[in-house]
């Protein structure tokens, strides 16, 4: 018969201190890390990102020699080497929504639960952990795409801006434009574009604690992201343009865009500061009422 | 020590748990006894502050579970044995639950050891037998080497070795003073593990009591008689006040009497006896009569066939 020994280190209940957001984080990483599919997820942002920017670069920068002055004025080098966000909302919602819907799926959620007692504290380790995880990913990403999207633009003979001008002032710029982060709104548009993915993945992440349930958070998800725009692209104008610059798609694209373009989109978006605390504000009342739920309800 | 007292939960309209009150005590392994659906695990989830009662109060050593600073260290619980991620490998599945309570890598590999689970530490969790999944679900009650543990069916999937592993192990934790409560819906492996009984039956409480009381003040003597001239016994027996009823296959079953007085009625009246052996019910029978009425689903014996 095994007897229990106890550690060299007894684990004293008394000791000071409490099981709480510090202790929460590293046991929610320790879980992140330790499954394959967020490397996979992690992986396709990466290569969705970098790899999209390359294609679509290239393919602008093919077209350039086609475009007229209204269209050259609007190439928007950094929009395009952001490309890859397109794919990467989505996997960033898998990944938010999944941090809390595996552990209903299985039941693992009672463990935790039981682990750090205070549900608000699981809340906060959940959401700080797949939140820096998302950022760090998705910063890095869009830095690296932008990087490869410029020199891309620049292997087809394109020429950075002079230091300051917008991509829109190069109305009768013979040259593709190539950005650099001294470029106006460029360097706000890449960090951005990881600060919308970052949001997003908490959305998911709010979706998953209201429905406890992957297909069902994910499919909200999508729904929200894809489908609601078509919906509201049906509705008389009279109202689609008054709502449309509110869904979070065209928030992402207004915190992305650099070039304001005046003639697609004006009155269509807000401006880049606009949508990013708009996004925001969605945001922190989905994980609220996430969290409320998760407090209220047994487990 | 863990104290329920007035326990009630509803889901819906159903009563999973109606004003159920019942002590665990240290240093003795209590068994938590009752039919499938009888309120078992909802019990055992407001004990660990994970349902919400409707009313009532359960506590461990007096403070509630949600009061507790490092509630690993001072209670462990199985809950259920699949409940992991398939894709972790066991050994960061207890890491990930050592870091909630600031419990020290070590201690990871010692209950690893304790379980019998070292060898397959690194493997994926998705690849254990329900049998491997309940030692890894007790590995993780054990992390933080409470005081007070909980089991809910720590026996399904065991087979008869690991049965008697779990056996052992709850006895020789409420050896060392530990509150060990663990449920089950088998009646004769509670008998074989628990001193004390917790009996419940749709939610309310059957029985609160040590398993030998559960048994004796639950069990008639019973004599079994055989007699070639049965019939003459049964009207001299009768005749000194006990019971009898005759068994499918003739013999006497008796109750109200002693083997002894049997014995000598029989001498008395010069009946040759071929048997005389007294009889117990089975734990399990007393604990479905007991419970008979506060089963929910109860089976049908034998379909139907039409003719």
């Amino acid at each position: 018969m095994t007897t229990t020994t106890t550690t060299g280190s007894p684990l004293l209940a008394t000791a000071p201190g409490r099981a709480g957001l510090r202790q929460g984080i590293l046991s929610e990483w320790t879980k992140l890390r330790s499954v394959r599919s967020t490397w996979i997820a992690l992986l396709v942002i990466v290569v969705a990102g970098i790899g999209l920017s390359a294609l679509i670069s290239n393919v602008e920068a093919g077209r350039w020699g086609t475009l007229g002055a209204a269209d050259r004025a609007q190439f928007d080098p950094v929009r395009f080497s952001q490309a890859g966000e397109f794919i990467s909302q989505f996997v960033v919602g898998v990944l938010g929504a999944l941090i809390v819907t595996s552990e209903y799926a299985n039941g693992a959620i009672r463990t935790t639960l039981a682990t750090l007692p205070r549900r608000t504290t699981v809340l906060a380790a959940k959401a700080v952990v797949i939140g820096a995880v998302i950022f760090v990913v998705s910063e890095v990403t869009a830095f690296a795409s932008f990087f490869v999207g410029q020199a891309v633009l620049t292997a087809h003979g394109g020429k950075t801006l002079p230091e300051g001008s917008t991509t829109l002032t190069q109305v009768k710029s013979s040259f593709i434009p190539v950005a650099t982060f001294s470029s106006t709104g460029a360097a706000r548009a890449v960090f951005f574009c990881g600060i919308y993915l970052t949001l997003l993945a908490l959305v998911a992440f709010g979706f998953g604690l209201i429905l406890r349930h992957t297909a069902g958070a994910i499919s909200l998800f999508v729904g929200v992201l894809l489908v609601i725009p078509l919906i509201i692209q049906i509705l008389p104008s009279s109202i689609s343009d008054s709502i449309e610059k509110f869904l979070p798609s065209n928030l992402g694209l207004a915190m992305i865009v650099v070039t304001t373009r005046k003639t697609d989109f004006a009155g269509v978006l807000l401006s880049p500061w606009a949508a990013a605390m708009t996004l925001a504000v969605y945001t922190v009342v989905i994980v609220a009422v996430g969290g409320w739920l998760l407090a209220r309800r047994d487990a | 020590m863990i104290e329920a007292v007035g326990l009630s939960k509803s889901y819906g309209k159903t009563k999973a748990v109606d004003d159920l009150s019942f002590e665990v005590r240290a240093g003795l392994v209590t068994g938590f006894l009752g039919p499938n659906g009888s309120g078992k695990s909802t019990t055992m989830r407001m004990i660990l502050g994970l349902d919400h009662p409707d009313a009532g109060t359960v506590t461990l050593g007096g403070r509630r579970y949600h009061d507790l600073h490092w509630p690993l260290r001072e209670v462990g619980a199985l809950l259920e044995a699949k409940a992991v991620h398939p894709g972790r490998s066991a050994r960061l599945h207890l890491w990930s639950l050592a870091q909630t309570n600031a419990i020290p890598k070590n201690r990871v590999d010692e209950v690893l050891d304790l379980v019998g689970l070292a060898s397959v530490a690194e493997r994926r969790v998705g690849k254990f037998s329900l049998g491997m999944s309940q030692r890894l679900g007790i590995a993780s009650a054990l992390l933080g080497d409470p005081g007070v543990l909980l089991f809910d069916e720590p026996i399904n999937g065991l087979d008869p070795e690991g049965i008697l592993w779990v056996r052992n192990l709850l006895k020789s934790l409420a050896g060392e003073g530990r509150t060990i409560f663990v449920s089950s819906h088998l009646m004769s492996e509670m008998a074989q593990t628990a001193t004390e009984l917790v009996v419940i039956g749709r939610g309310t409480l059957i029985a609160d009591t040590t398993v030998d009381d559960f048994i004796s003040s639950n069990t008639v003597a019973t004599t079994l008689v055989r007699s070639p001239d049965a019939g003459r016994l049964a009207g001299v027996l009768t005749s000194i006040g006990a019971t009898v009823s005759v068994a499918d296959d003739g013999a006497l079953v008796v109750t109200g009497s002693t083997t002894e007085r049997i014995g000598e009625a029989a001498h008395a009246a010069g009946i040759r006896l071929h048997e005389l052996s007294p009889q117990q019910a089975s734990l399990e029978e007393v604990f479905m009569d007991l419970t008979a009425d506060a089963v929910d689903f109860h089976g049908t014996s034998g379909a139907t066939v039409p003719r």
